[in-house]
């Protein structure tokens, strides 16, 4: 049977946070529980330090495991809020402090520090090729010369690390707090798939995907971007609401593909921004046509025009088609999105055409987002 | 619609006055957006949910939030916190 005391002289051979002083002289060892014959160890570090000690975690791990009688052992390196006090929680956001003393005239404390436009693409049903879509959008405005994110918000089924040709881990940002997201065909990327395995459901409930989703929005080190683009999951429910919420999207993009069928469920999601007051900055009409690569002859297999008859009558901007095409999909799959790897291609031009026009929206400064109204209690 | 440009609580969290960018401004009482709140702890699932709420003539404003790009969230000094007052439902309150 282990004991408290035999995991303690174990981690005695292990260096402290200071390179020299025994783990359990060091005062860092932060807690031990021993159960049957696992044991689990915490250890006490400054966050911003979190990279230079995994070494030191990692060797008070295997010194855990050396103990005979121990099946296994979880070492986890935990961070003291070495906040100050007085000092504003970390974040600075303003939604808890503006009670009093808040500054004067402060404006909304949702926005994203460095991040200059939100955009959220979206759909009011699954299949309909919104993440592709948002994938290529992205990667064409960062053609464009913009610097682009993409935030994977579909906790349930992330596709970002598929089609970015993603696959390994994302890193601690420099100051131990945020990680560091993906960069791939010259766009940011971060995605919950990049933090599970391939396959592993997200089992979760509401609560547990909105705090996620909160993360993943703010604890990223996006740096300066001119456009962070949001792949949404399918549908209107939580994840939607914590957007729309939780930050001030600078627009909305539907994709849909042009049967009845997806449309109806496309004017589902546009209802929904409008009673959130997001602007829609257009429709995308997604597998609008296939051209036989044998015979050249054009096959409307969803119908054609539905969704640009659907944005006359909503008075939406009609952004463009994109045909249903092998290539687009092999790519996809591949993690090459078209717009990077067939450069000049028609496919990569569909879309280059839709990032063309949300970037001119953003930059005139058309989208009718209107700026936050000053909140003040005097 | 109306863009509120301002929104200001003042007389120590008594009165609220929301200026719209159409120039027109109304004014609110703590009590009339608190036993007005659109919470559902107020105003249930349906109608006849509807919880009437008395003996807040002293409640105050002791926080605004925003919320998103539509609404706030009025955070009263009793507790309530949980309604999202659109810009439309301010404006609505205001007028009837």
């Amino acid at each position: 049977m282990v004991t408290q005391e035999d995991v303690m002289r174990a981690l005695g051979s292990v260096p402290g946070p200071d390179g020299k002083t025994p783990l359990p002289e060091s005062g860092a060892v932060s807690g031990v529980t021993v159960r049957d014959a696992k044991v689990f160890a915490a250890i006490a570090i400054d966050p911003a330090q979190a990279k230079a000690m995994e070494p030191m975690r990692a060797r008070a791990e295997a010194a855990i495991k050396g103990l005979a009688g121990v099946q296994s052992a979880v070492v986890t390196l935990t961070a003291e809020a070495a906040r100050k006090i007085g000092e504003a929680p970390a974040g600075g956001n303003g939604a808890h402090s503006h009670a009093k003393g808040a500054a004067p005239g402060a404006r909304a404390a949702t926005e994203l520090p460095g991040v200059r436009h939100i955009v959220a693409v979206a759909s009011g049903k699954g299949g309909v090729g919104k993440s592709t879509v948002a994938c290529n959008l992205a990667v064409g405005l960062a053609k464009l010369g913009l610097k682009v994110g993409l935030l994977d918000a579909d906790l349930y089924g992330p596709s970002a690390p598929k089609l970015f040709g993603i696959t390994e881990k994302p890193d601690m940002a420099e100051d131990g707090q945020k990680l560091e997201p993906m960069v791939s065909a010259g766009v940011k990327v971060m995605s919950i798939g990049f933090l599970v395995e391939e396959g592993a459901p997200i089992i979760w409930r509401g609560p547990m995907v909105m705090s996620a989703l909160t993360q993943l929005l703010r604890e990223v080190a996006w740096g300066e971007l001119d456009v962070l683009v949001v792949d949404m999951p399918p549908g209107t429910g939580d994840t939607q609401l914590t957007m729309a919420q939780n930050v001030p999207l600078a627009g909305a993009v539907i994709v849909s593909t042009p049967q009845d069928l997806a449309l109806i469920d496309a004017r589902r999601g546009i209802a929904m921004f409008n009673q959130v007051h997001v602007p829609l900055l257009g429709i995308v009409e997604n597998m609008s046509y296939f051209v036989c690569p044998h015979c050249g002859g054009r096959t409307d297999i969803f119908s054609h025009a539905g969704a640009q008859r659907e944005a006359e009558q909503l008075k939406v901007p009609f952004l463009g088609e994109i045909p249903l095409d092998a290539a687009i999909r092999a790519n996809s799959d591949e993690g090459r999105p078209v717009v990077d790897s067939m450069p000049g291609s028609p496919q990569a031009e569909a879309y280059l055409r839709i990032a063309r026009a949300v970037a001119e929206t953003l930059s005139a400064g058309a989208t009718t987002a209107k700026p936050a109204p000053r909140i003040r209690l005097v | 619609m109306a863009w509120p440009t301002d929104i200001t609580a003042s007389d120590n969290g008594r009165r609220l006055e929301v200026v719209y960018d159409d120039g027109v401004a109304v004014q609110l009482s703590a009590e009339r957006l608190r036993v007005e709140s659109p919470s559902a702890e107020v105003q249930g699932h349906s109608p006849s949910q509807r919880k009437i709420v008395t003996g807040k003539e002293n409640v105050r404003i002791v926080g605004i939030e925003p919320v998103g790009h539509y609404a706030i969230k009025i955070v009263f000094d009793d507790g309530h916190d949980s309604g999202l007052y659109t810009w439309d439902y301010l404006r609505e309150l205001a007028a009837s």
